[in-house]
């Protein structure tokens, strides 16, 4: 198999968009600009992944979803966080330190 | 789930649905709309945006398959889509193509010869309603005996289920008058015979029922061929003489180009004809007595009248005729068979077998292929997700996968059908002469059809399987799980080893029967024929009975001959005999031992009747076994002698010495008072007069001077090549009498190898489609070990960097092709052995449940099985921890 090339970790792409949700409700691209931005261009979202992703999220209530006007005055489908979707933000944000600390136990060990 | 869950269900995808399209339209417009301000041109900025979806479609498609033109472009769209997609991968369509192609290739090839023999209509006016009538005796095992005269009359005037008979038979004549003498091949004939088939000559009036009257006789119609060999096609030859045998005939036909009569079981010359002849039975053929089996008989039934019918009624006819002639029709029944089934008759079995093998060829590429596919499949699990994600429904996503399928087959039949024609005059090349006795399969509708048809059922056949589990693959967990380990991805793998061990399995089995006609043949070309044939020449001498009408003057003949090619430089020693080993012909009669009670005719041993000149055994290097060969005094005149075979010694006299008893031999009448008793001078080795297949049969040699018949084949021995002494015999044939014509000049060795041509044919087919299953399977299961090792990259690198050693890397690789193989090989041994039966008819001296050979082939599959999955398994021993670890 061909190996997506750019790709997110597998997982933290959930972590990622939750986050960014935190700040306030947004829309898809919004959300892949702000990653992007964020990270200075290291992280990018592939669409292919997000709106599958959305969905999924708002399947599991982590998100809520509804139709409003962007920026620049375009419909757009707004994602606002749940607060289903923040409980699992802060046990994504454990989960993810418990494994940075991991690496990085291993890296200064070694 | 309730109705109303489920109708709400549908509600709110089709509102998710909506909204998904919605969005995702939004996002690529403010995608465009920023690309746009970051400078790009309005074009490139769609362009761009719309890229990073990947090739997925974003627009609503379920709308559209409301009407009918909507679905056209469809389907349309979806063809482009999926001629992108093997574009794309030229690798894995190249070989997806060439499989199919081979399959479908083979199956088309063997379908046109079976359609052209099996299948064909026959140059016959309603040739359903024509049957071969013949003799069978419950005591011997030919179901097709030829028949008698006086009983064909019986038939003749008591049947009601046929509304004509006609007898056949044939003889070799001599041609004479304008050019050079030619022996031609004369079917003496009913003069109803063409009428009957339902056959008008191109030219002339053809026979009339006249012709069938005495003194009104000497008429003849010519073949297409010896009208433009012979004649050069004269229009004008109607109401021409010829001479033929020296008696004037008077041409009354031309037959068309595609008519032919040629039955082989029963033909006294074992050649097509080149003349037909009405012939009137003289008074002798009404008797019993006087005369013996030698006839083919065919008839048409009655409309109406069923083959059943007719063989129920022939039955009834044939038990009242034994009773009314016990000596002569004891244990004599009649057999009737359709004239389709006579013609194809032994060609069937093989053709079937070989049908049979093609669809398992087949079906091993559609495994190869559907397997592949489902590789594919796994790769672009995303792409089919997210099309899901965004609406494509299951329908949808299997009909694009279908299509792409259907695209591959029809790619691959286009090939095939290009391999079959090529490969059908391959086949016809390289099969025996008079096997197939085709010159050209035509590519006619029934075999486009039959082509088009496997095309669509491979298709579908191959691409069922991966597109039924993309479309029913879970979304969610596919996106969770980047397509590995989901139940898609396991109902994935548990096909591709299903269709693994299936192709081994189907291979197995060809192998088996390969393997079985592979030994058989070994078998047969280890049979001894009884006799020399290396450097031995022979061909056939027919005296014109107008020219050597008395015994005397044949003798004479042909003593003068022997001695003359004796003579000739390089020739050992000359010989003759009346119907030679391997050509498939011989004369049989009934043999009284005196020593033993007098039996009616028909319970008397049955023994073949050689009739031999000077120094036949030693020309022919027949061992003698006892006793003693016959002195030049016997060949010279009748002294009433005989020389047995071994295989009539041990049959008959069991143990009893037979040198010095004597023996009716009811060959030249039936009558016992009429016959003087042979004395048994010798005992000889057996020969295979029918053929390696056949057993030595009793035998009974006589010296010519015994029975002279006026056909004799000549037998030579010859130092060197024995083809470079046809011309010195034919010199001194021409010198002795320039009208004799040499006929069905041949080798031993190239009849030995005639008679073998079929069982090679057979063998070399089903051999080269086992070679290629045995490949496809191999490809099949290399392609999924080597999948499943990158697959496992991942854990085959922890494994290593966890210390695991080579061996053991290997070991996990490997165990997974060894359980794969040995499922295959019990599942094809089974299938085998179930099978198998199928070739019983094609075997020779191996049992079809052979141990050896499925012992032999089984080890045959799963070294190369187990050499397949080694190149992947020592691939994996190489796989860098690091690399791997960091592989997802």
């Amino acid at each position: 198999m061909r190996k997506p090339k750019n790709d997110l970790l597998q997982g933290t792409l959930a972590l990622l968009v939750l986050k960014t949700l935190a700040r306030g409700p947004l829309h898809g691209y919004g959300i892949t600009l702000h990653i992007q931005m964020v990270s200075k261009d290291i992280l990018r979202v592939e669409e292919g992944s997000l709106y599958p992703a959305l969905h999924r999220m708002e399947q599991d209530g982590w998100v809520s979803a509804e139709w409003g006007i962007s920026e620049n005055n375009r419909r757009a489908r707004y994602y606002r966080l749940s607060a289903k979707g923040r409980k699992q933000l802060a046990e994504e944000e454990k989960n993810w330190e418990r494994l940075t600390q991991a690496v990085a136990h291993v890296l200064q060990f070694a | 789930m309730s109705l109303i869950t489920r109708i709400k269900g549908m509600l709110r995808r089709a509102r998710l649905d909506h909204d998904l399209d919605e969005e995702l339209r939004s996002h690529l417009e403010m995608r465009a709309a920023d690309n746009l301000a970051a400078g790009m041109s309005p074009e490139q900025a769609r362009h761009e945006a719309q890229k990073r979806f990947g090739n997925t479609t974003l627009l609503k498609e379920d709308t559209r398959e409301m009407d009918i033109v909507g679905w056209l472009d469809e389907a349309a769209r979806d063809f482009r889509h999926a001629l992108r997609m093997l574009l794309r991968n030229p690798g894995f369509t190249v070989v997806a193509v060439l499989t199919l192609a081979l399959g479908i290739g083979a199956n088309t090839a063997i379908f046109s010869v079976i359609n052209s023999v099996l299948l064909h209509p026959l140059p016959y006016h309603d040739p359903d309603n024509l049957v071969m009538v013949w003799e069978s005796n419950s005591q011997h095992p030919n179901p097709h005996n030829t028949v008698s005269p006086p009983n064909f009359l019986d038939w003749q005037t008591r049947n009601t289920v046929f509304s004509s008979m006609a007898f056949i038979f044939d003889e070799r004549d001599n041609l004479t008058g304008n050019g050079q003498p030619q022996e031609v091949v004369v079917q003496d004939v009913s003069a109803s015979f063409f009428s009957l088939l339902g056959v008008d000559p191109i030219i002339g009036p053809g026979f009339t029922l006249e012709n069938g009257q005495p003194g009104h006789a000497n008429v003849v119609i010519l073949s297409y061929g010896l009208w433009k060999e012979r004649f050069a096609g004269d229009p004008a030859i109607v109401g021409k003489s010829i001479l033929l045998n020296g008696h004037p005939q008077t041409v009354v036909g031309v037959a068309p180009q595609n008519f032919q009569w040629f039955i082989k079981d029963g033909s006294l010359t074992s050649a097509k004809p080149q003349m037909w002849s009405p012939f009137v039975f003289p008074q002798s053929f009404h008797d019993h007595k006087q005369i013996g089996r030698f006839m083919t008989v065919v008839a048409r039934l009655h409309p109406g009248a069923t083959h059943s019918q007719a063989q129920i009624q022939m039955n009834a006819i044939a038990s009242r005729l034994e009773q009314e002639y016990p000596d002569f029709n004891g244990h004599w029944g009649v057999n009737v068979v359709p004239l389709r089934q006579q013609i194809s008759g032994d060609l069937r079995p093989a053709l079937l077998v070989l049908f049979g093998a093609v669809a398992f060829v087949l079906l091993i590429a559609c495994a190869n292929v559907s397997s592949l596919l489902l590789a594919r499949a796994a790769s672009r699990e995303r792409e089919m997700a997210i099309r899901t994600a965004i609406g494509a429904s299951r329908w949808r996503i299997a009909r694009q996968l279908l299509m792409e399928s259907l695209l591959l087959a029809l790619i691959g039949g286009g090939i095939g059908v290009a391999l079959a024609v090529w490969g059908t005059n391959a086949l016809l090349a390289a099969s025996p002469r008079n096997l197939l006795d085709l010159r050209s399969v035509s590519m006619d509708l029934r075999v486009l059809a039959f082509a088009v048809g496997a095309t669509l059922l491979a298709g579908l056949l191959f691409g069922f399987l991966p597109s039924y589990i993309s479309a029913h693959s879970r979304i969610s967990e596919t996106l969770k799980e980047g397509g590995r380990g989901s139940s898609s991805a396991n109902r994935r793998a548990f096909a591709r080893n299903a269709f693994v061990v299936a192709q081994l399995g189907l291979a197995l089995v060809l192998l088996t029967g390969s393997g079985l006609l592979i030994r058989s043949f070994v078998r047969l070309i280890g049979v001894d024929p009884g006799f020399d044939t290396g450097h031995l020449l022979t061909f056939k001498i027919a005296l014109p009975r107008s020219k050597y009408g008395t015994d005397p003057l044949c003798l004479a003949f042909f003593r003068q001959l022997l001695d003359r090619i004796s003579t000739v430089p390089g020739v050992r020693s000359a010989s003759m005999e009346n119907y030679p080993p391997l050509a498939g012909l011989g004369a049989a009669t009934g043999v009284h031992l005196l020593s033993q009670p007098l039996l009616a005719l028909s319970d008397l041993p049955v023994a073949n009747v050689g009739v031999v000149g000077p120094d036949y055994f030693a020309t022919m290097n027949i061992p003698l076994r006892a006793g003693r060969l016959f002195s030049a005094q016997e060949l010279a005149e009748e002294k009433h002698v005989t020389i047995i075979n071994q295989a009539f010694a041990d049959k008959y006299l069991h143990g009893v010495n037979p040198l010095g008893q004597k023996a009716a031999i009811y060959m030249k009448s039936f009558a016992e008072n009429e016959i003087q008793p042979s004395e048994i001078i010798g005992v000889v080795g057996d020969v295979h007069q029918m053929g390696l297949d056949a057993a030595p049969e009793p035998t009974v040699y006589w010296p010519y001077p015994e029975l002279v018949y006026s056909s004799m084949s000549i037998l030579v021995r010859t130092s060197n090549d024995p083809v470079a002494m046809v011309s010195a015999a034919r010199n001194e044939l021409q010198q002795m009498d320039p009208e004799l014509p040499m006929a069905a000049v041949a080798t031993m060795d190239q009849l030995l190898a005639d008679s073998l041509s079929r069982s090679r044919f057979t063998m070399l087919l089903l051999g080269i489609f086992a070679a290629v299953a045995l490949m496809l399977a191999a490809v099949g299961i290399y392609g999924l070990i080597a999948y499943s090792v990158t697959q496992r990259t991942q854990e085959l690198g922890i494994r290593i960097a966890l210390g695991a050693q080579r061996r053991d890397v290997l070991r996990l690789v490997l165990g997974q092709g060894t359980r794969l193989t040995l499922l295959g090989v019990t599942v094809g041994v089974l299938a085998a052995l179930g099978l198998v039966r199928l070739l019983s008819t094609l075997l020779f001296g191996v049992s079809a449940t052979d141990p050896l050979t499925f012992a032999g082939v089984a080890v045959l599959l799963g070294l190369v099985a187990l050499a397949a999955c080694y190149l992947p398994a020592r691939r994996a021993t190489r796989v860098d921890p690091i690399v791997a670890l960091r592989y997802e």
